[in-house]
This record gives C-alpha cells, sequence and structure tokens, in this order.
C-alpha cells in the first residue's frame, strides 16, 4: 500500500508536468536549431558487443542525425563475432597510427582506433572484452565533444532525439548534469532505412509485456522523479551527459552491471558534496527506440542482471539513505529504491505467506486474502493506466484503438504471473550477487530487417 | 477488524469505478483525436483548389482572397497551419502577402485575443501561432507575457514568438532582457532566438556589444560566432580585456576569427591567460594567421595542462610550415607524456592527408613534411610507436 502511495505520488508530479512537456514539444520547431553552430558539440558513445546483426543499421541510422556538430564512436567490447570486420566492411574504416587517447578515465588499454577519412566523423575503437562501463570510459577517453551520449548497439534513435534533448540542455546548461531520453520498444515497428517508419505494439507477448512495463517506468514514473530532481536513473540505451562532469566522478564504474544507474547516483553525490546546483533532466519527447528480449530465457537474464546491479548500487551507496544532506536523493529516492525496489519482492513474499498462513490456520478468513489481493492489483492497474493517460495526453505513438485495447489488457494481464515473475527474477539476481556470479547472460538479437519483415507480414 | 475490512471494501469501488472512468476516458481521447485527424485530413484535401490558388498567385499584385463560403472552425484552423506552414518556408514579398492574409482572415485577431484566455495552454499556443504569422502588432503584448512569465521552457516559445515578429530592434533587445533576467546562462539558446528574427541582426548586435549588461554582450559574442565584421573590432578589442572570463573568452575567439594583425605582445599576453578557453582559442588562430613567428610559444603550449590548447597548438604547427612540422618532429622523437602523444597524433595525421592534396603547392608542401617525418622516424621501420597509458591523465578534456 506504501508503494503504491509512492507511486501515485510520483505520477501526480508526472502529470503535473505533462502538459508544459506537451507544449514544449509541439511549440518547438528544430529546422533552425539542428543547423546551428549554437549547439553543442556532442560525442555518441556505442559500445558494441556481439551486434553484428545490429550495428551496421544503427551506425547509419546515428550518422544522418538532425544534429550540427556531433561525432559517433563505436567500441567493439572485445566481440567474439564479426562486429569489428562488418563495421570495417562497410564503411572501409582503416586503423589510426596514433590515435590520441586522452586517458582522463581509468579503461583497459586499446587496440586500435579504426577510421576513414570519408566519414570524418565515425571512429571505432577495438579493445579487448572489459564490459559496457569499460567500453564508455573508453569511447570518453577518445571522444573530442563536451557533452557525450550513452547509445547501446541494438537501439535506434529518432532522428529529432538529439536535438531535442540538445534543445533541454541550452535551457539551462549550467546545472544540467544529465538528460535521459524515452526508451520505447521497437519490436513490432516497421523500421526502414535505420529509422522507425510505423509505429505498432509487439505482437509476441513478453515484448508486449515490457512495452507496457516500460511506459509506465518512463511516462509515470521518471517524468516524476526528474520534476523532483530524484532521478536515480538515465537509461544505458540513450542519456545525454556533461562529460566534464562524468570524468570528475571517475567516469562509469566496471565490473557490475547497473553502470547506469551508478553514475547518476554519483553525479547526485559529487554535485550535493560539492553544494553544486544542478538537475538530472528527463526528456521523454527523445525518444530511442530499442529491440526487447522475446524470449524468456533472455529476458529472465536480463532482469537478473537489472537485480544484481540494482543490489550492488544500493549496498555500495547505502550512506546517503536517510542523509539529509543528500536531500531528495537521500530522503526519498534512495530509502524508496532499497525498500521498494530492491528488498520489494521479500515484503510481496512475506506478505503473500502470512496473509495464506493466518487463513490456513483459521486465523483470518478468505474474503480478507481478496480484498487485499484486489486492492492490490486495481491500486497498480490504476497506476498504469495514469501511465497511458500521460501517454495519450502528450505523445499519441500508438494511433489505433486496438492499440489502446491491447495495451490494458496486458497492463491487467501482468498482474497474474508477469509481476510475481519480475520478483522472482530479482531475487535470483540477488541469490548471483551473494555468489559472486557476475556474468552478463545471454542476450541474442535479430537484425532489424528481419524485425521488419515480420512487421511488414503482420 | 470489520470497519477496516468496510473500508477497504469502499476502496475497491472507489478503484474500479476511477478505473472504469480512466477507461472510458482514454477511449474517448483517442477516438476524438483520430476523429480531429480524420476531418483535418479532409479539411486539407477539401481546400486544395484554394491552396493552389494562393501559390500560383503569390507573386501577383492583387491581394490574395479569403478562402470561400462559411467555414468551421477546424476548417480555418487548417488553413491557418497551412499560411503559417508557408511563411516559414518563404520570405519577401511572398511571406508579406502571406501575413497580410493572416491578418485579413482574422487569425492574428482572434490569436491575440487569446492572449488574454484564463488557460495557459490557449495563451501559449496562440503565442505559437502568432509567431508564425510573424504578427508585428501583437508584440507589446507578447513582451508583456514574457515580462510577467517564469522561466520555464514555454518561456523560449514566447521569446521565440517575439523574435519572429518583432519590426523593431528594441523590441528585440527587451525581449533578451525579460528572457535573460532570470539569471540562467542561456546564451546561446538567446542568440538562436534572435537570429530567428526577419530585422537584420547585425546593427542590433553591434549596439549590444557596447551595453552595460555583460549578458547582453555574452548574447552578442556568441550570435557573431564566424562573422565578425570591421566594424566589431573596436569593441573586441575592449572586451579581449573584459574582467568575466565568459566574455573575454568569447570576445578573443571572435577577435581571432576577423584575421586580425596581432602584435607578438598581443600574443604573449594571450598565450599565457588564465583562461584555458582564451589559450586555446588563440593557439588555434596562431596557424590559420601563419604566425611563423610564434612557433616557440606554440611549442612551449604543447605542455599546457589542458588538452585543447594541446592540441590546438600542435593542429597549428602542422599549418606553419617545415619549420612549425619540424618543431612536432623533434618533440615527438625527444619529448615526453602528453606533449609527444599530442606531436605523435598530429604528425601522423598530417602524413595521412596525402591524398587530399590536389594543387601543385600543397602536395611540395606535404613532400616536404614527408621528407622531414622520414628524416626523424625513417621509412617504416622506425615509426613511432604509441604507449597508451591507462591510468590517470588528462582532467581537461
Amino acid at each position: 500500500m506504501t508503494v503504491n502511495t509512492i507511486y501515485f505520488t510520483i505520477l501526480t508530479f508526472s502529470f503535473r508536468n505533462i502538459m508544459t512537456i506537451f507544449r514544449r514539444s509541439a511549440y518547438s520547431k528544430y529546422n533552425t536549431l539542428s543547423g546551428s553552430e549554437l549547439v553543442p558539440s556532442v560525442s555518441l558513445l556505442v559500445p558494441a558487443f556481439n551486434e553484428e546483426l545490429t550495428v551496421i543499421e544503427n551506425v547509419k541510422c546515428l550518422l544522418t542525425l538532425n544534429y550540427p556538430t556531433y561525432e559517433v564512436i563505436v567500441i567493439n567490447d572485445g566481440s567474439s563475432d564479426n562486429t569489428l570486420e562488418v563495421l570495417r566492411e562497410e564503411f572501409g574504416l582503416e586503423p589510426l597510427p596514433n590515435p590520441e587517447m586522452r586517458n582522463s578515465i581509468d579503461c583497459q588499454p586499446i587496440r586500435a582506433v579504426y577510421h576513414n577519412p570519408q566519414y570524418p566523423h565515425l571512429f571505432v575503437i577495438d579493445k579487448p572484452n572489459g564490459g559496457k562501463a569499460d567500453s564508455l570510459n573508453a569511447g570518453i577517453n577518445l571522444s573530442h565533444y563536451p557533452l557525450i551520449s550513452s547509445i547501446d548497439a541494438d537501439s535506434l534513435l529518432e532522428k529529432d532525439a538529439l536535438i531535442r534533448m540538445a534543445r533541454m540542455y541550452m535551457e539551462n546548461p549550467e546545472e544540467t548534469v544529465a538528460i535521459g531520453g524515452d526508451v520505447r520498444i521497437a519490436n513490432g515497428c516497421l523500421i526502414e532505412n535505420g529509422a522507425v517508419k510505423e509505429v505498432s505494439l509487439p505482437r509476441k507477448m513478453w515484448p508486449m509485456f515490457q512495452a507496457v512495463e516500460y511506459l509506465k517506468a518512463f511516462l509515470g514514473g521518471r517524468i516524476g522523479w526528474s520534476a523532483i530532481n530524484g532521478l536515480i536513473i538515465v537509461s544505458g540505451a540513450f542519456g545525454m551527459f556533461r562529460k566534464d562532469y562524468v570524468i570528475a566522478v571517475g567516469g562509469y564504474r566496471g565490473g557490475y552491471p547497473g553502470e547506469d544507474m551508478n553514475i547518476i547516483i554519483k553525479l547526485h553525490r559529487y554535485m550535493l558534496e560539492n553544494k553544486l546546483k544542478y538537475r538530472v533532466a528527463f526528456c521523454p519527447e527523445a525518444v530511442c527506440w530499442t529491440q526487447a528480449p522475446d524470449s524468456y530465457r533472455i529476458l529472465s537474464n536480463q532482469r537478473k542482471r537489472w537485480g544484481r546491479g540494482n543490489l550492488k548500487n544500493m549496498i555500495e551507496n547505502y550512506d546517503m539513505a536517510f542523509n539529509p544532506k543528500y536531500r531528495v536523493m537521500g530522503l526519498l529516492t534512495m530509502p524508496y529504491n532499497i525498500i521498494f525496489e530492491a528488498l520489494n519482492p521479500y515484503f510481496k513474499i512475506t506478505g503473500l505467506l502470512a496473509l495464506v498462513g493466518y487463513t490456513l490456520l483459521d486465523m483470518t478468513n478468505w474474503k480478507i486474502l481478496v480484498v487485499f489481493g484486489l486492492i492490490n492489483i486495481l491500486s497498480g492497474y490504476l497506476l498504469s493506466i495514469g501511465a497511458l493517460f500521460l501517454e495519450e495526453l502528450a505523445f499519441k505513438r500508438f494511433t489505433k484503438v486496438s492499440d489502446l485495447a491491447r495495451l490494458l489488457l496486458f497492463s491487467a494481464l501482468k498482474f497474474f504471473g508477469y509481476a510475481q515473475l519480475g520478483g522472482l527474477w530479482r531475487i535470483q539476481g540477488h541469490i548471483q550477487y551473494l555468489r559472486n556470479n557476475n556474468s552478463w547472460g545471454t542476450m541474442t538479437r535479430t537484425s532489424w530487417k528481419e524485425e521488419s519483415k515480420a512487421a511488414k507480414t503482420a | 477488524m470489520y470497519t477496516h475490512l468496510t473500508l477497504a471494501i469502499y476502496f475497491i469501488y472507489v478503484c474500479l469505478g476511477l478505473i472504469g472512468i480512466g477507461i472510458a476516458l482514454l477511449f474517448t481521447l483517442r477516438l476524438s483525436h483520430l476523429n480531429k485527424e480524420k476531418k483535418s485530413k479532409y479539411y486539407l484535401q477539401k481546400h486544395q483548389d484554394y491552396f493552389k490558388f494562393i501559390q500560383t498567385h503569390l507573386n501577383g499584385t492583387a491581394a490574395l482572397p479569403l478562402p470561400p463560403g462559411k467555414l468551421k472552425e477546424l476548417e480555418w484552423r487548417v488553413i491557418q497551419q497551412k499560411c503559417i506552414e508557408w511563411i516559414g518556408q518563404f520570405k519577401g514579398d511572398y511571406r508579406e502577402k502571406l501575413v497580410r492574409l493572416c491578418y485579413e482572415a482574422g487569425f492574428v485577431r482572434e490569436d491575440i485575443k487569446l492572449l488574454d484566455s484564463l488557460f495557459y495552454g490557449r495563451r501559449i499556443a496562440a503565442a505559437y501561432r502568432l509567431g508564425g504569422m510573424r504578427a508585428a502588432e501583437a508584440v507589446p503584448r507578447l513582451l508583456k507575457m514574457l515580462e510577467s512569465e517564469k522561466y520555464t521552457p514555454l518561456t523560449i516559445v514566447v521569446a521565440r514568438a517575439v523574435a519572429k515578429s518583432a519590426e523593431q530592434e528594441e523590441q528585440l533587445k527587451e525581449m533578451l532582457q525579460h528572457l535573460l533576467r532570470h539569471g540562467k546562462p542561456i546564451h546561446n539558446m538567446a542568440a538562436d532566438i534572435v537570429m530567428e528574427s526577419q530585422l537584420d541582426a547585425s546593427r542590433l548586435l553591434l549596439k549590444l556589444l557596447d551595453d552595460e549588461n555583460p549578458d547582453l554582450v555574452k548574447v552578442a559574442l556568441v550570435a557573431m560566432w564566424g562573422q565578425a565584421i570591421p566594424e566589431v573590432v573596436p569593441s573586441l578589442d575592449r572586451l579581449v580585456g573584459a574582467e568575466q572570463t565568459d566574455v573575454r573568452a568569447e570576445a578573443v575567439r571572435l577577435y581571432l576569427s576577423s584575421n586580425p594583425v596581432l602584435k607578438d605582445d598581443t600574443i604573449k599576453s594571450l598565450m599565457a591567460d588564465k583562461d584555458w578557453e582564451v589559450r586555446a582559442a588563440v593557439a588555434k588562430s596562431l596557424g590559420s594567421l601563419h604566425a611563423a613567428g610564434s612557433i616557440p610559444l606554440l611549442r612551449s603550449a604543447l605542455k599546457d595542462a589542458n588538452w585543447w590548447v594541446r592540441n590546438n597548438s600542435a593542429e597549428s604547427l602542422t599549418k606553419l610550415g617545415e619549420t612549425g612540422f619540424e618543431v612536432l618532429c623533434q618533440v615527438a622523437m625527444n619529448g615526453s607524456g602528453v606533449e609527444r602523444e599530442t606531436a605523435m597524433y598530429h604528425i601522423e595525421r598530417a602524413m595521412q592527408q596525402n591524398n587530399e592534396h590536389e594543387k601543385l603547392d600543397q602536395m611540395v608542401a606535404y613532400n616536404k613534411k614527408k621528407l622531414l617525418y622520414e628524416r626523424y622516424f625513417g621509412v617504416a621501420e622506425k615509426r613511432p610507436i604509441r604507449q597508451v597509458a591507462a591510468v590517470g591523465g588528462d582532467y581537461t578534456a
């Protein structure tokens, strides 16, 4: 009940801001800004591990963004497939004899930097496998611009996504240390030439649940958290950062998943400890489309990894919780994440077991069990409806009436199995953490062309 | 216990009620949106002939006519949107005629009225459209709106509307004052907004350079990037010595972009400036100014604590003929640490450009550099081998 009350409060903040977001998006034209020298330059960092199927499409998409000055740095993180080879072949890349790495942040030594003067804004770093954080750090060391943007190699940015973020940055450049973008599920969409041409919901069950989940988390949650400057994560799939501050906090933390949450916690800590005015913002109109896992095995691996990363971050930064020095982060975000995110599955299980136990022991009756179960489900469903409302008010990405019906249906269905699996995966992630199991797990990719073919035939 | 249970059951009813209302509202919103979209498409189609007529008569002398017949509200809105779209695309007489059409159709009058609406959303939408229609009549009212606004992302929308519609420089200056009074360092954004104006902003920018408000000076400096004209040089001469670091840095950058003749003492003092942005800007310009006398200064700057200063110095050295290039080779051969790394990177970069010389003199210059390169590093076997340090390093990037 408490968790739902907090959710509702955050949702209220999201509602308070949604019309400003809608108007900002609707009444801003980017044609002048996207050709202006006044827009800050950005280095796009794209860590890639075994991404041979999607990386070409993604790099092409990134090279054609509406943005005045930027560079794309792909970091091949010791892929065992042909990621590097396909990149070299497609873009005619050759190794630079003396690549200039700035070594601002500790990272593994690189093998080579590839470049082709015909694509002056594309660089590919080849390095031994060291994880996503290490790749991002290597990218920062090569980057030439004051802003960096991390982008997953399995994601597609909308053409205006970067300029929308830059506009938000330019509204308050001194205080903005990081901006998160909205991540949406591309499964089921029609993709042509590295861009989403037709938005549609996924046809398969697992991505569909994730589509509902992402809508709730990004629109219902992150808009509200960012309104009170309590955002704890900028998705690794798409975020923009001020490079000087990322370097000041020592870059990304390697060795564990959850580096996207970790860097934001470190930024909050650094800014608050140094009494600097700052904001971690969320820009929902800057959209990045990502391939969601479409099988149980891959999804469970991903969620276990998230569970491990979350626990590690909470343990590393437990001192911030309930500490007024860290303001909203210390008094709300961290306690909320420790109690209601990391420990949530344990509360759920113990609560459920207690209720079942009371019923079996005849200390209470089935009616109470049903009533509290219903309250839990209905209040959760109400939150999902709130998130769909935000979508409908400001973005309207899914145009068909049947899409709305499906979203409503899956928002209800997720309480019967999917939500419980989420708790189970999180606990399994915690067990992996305690066992020091730190593998990334299996992650298979589908080519965007395959995705698109499937969308066309549907 | 039963009271709690009753309360819980009531709560369930409330949730169910809210869910029911929520779902109904969601479908209503979706259907009304689809309906509006469908109607808009229909009206666009319906008025195709009128739009074609307008396009073909844009270059005529007669005023453009209003659409025929009695129109519905959405129809007017669709036509207004089309006009705004064209006003954004055309300039000169075409734009003038379309703006006049917007006045005659009553679009401007209606939207000025909406600026007094009780609903903020309507006021902002009206301000946006008025900007699109370049409605000079609305500027005083928009400026008042801007004056009373708290700083939000939507302040930018109103400021842009003023910039697009303003017919006097003073109005642009007032807009800037309102925009910058919140103390946010949004000079780049403000400069971008000024550039949206249909007025020739260069006179205003010149005046702003002499303004006592440093924020306005900075907007003028960033707005003039890459287009310094001789008239600005006296003001820049003064601003190069300004106390505010950011104003000084911008002024130096702009000053150097005007290809000035720099005295040795001036170069020396600028290269010793405490602000790295100033040093970097000077280092960068020395190459394009062909200031061969500054080679020793650039050589020393290869050890600068800041990456940009080192990088720009090396780049300038490669542009300063064989003497500059040889200095780089010497540093790469005998130097150490960051200066050596910077030198090596730029030497290799210069050597890679062998295919890009179309003119004979460029080829000759390149070949001279190549000979120097081979003298220091040999043809293939003695190429400099880079050692990447994995820890520590440069925090100035």
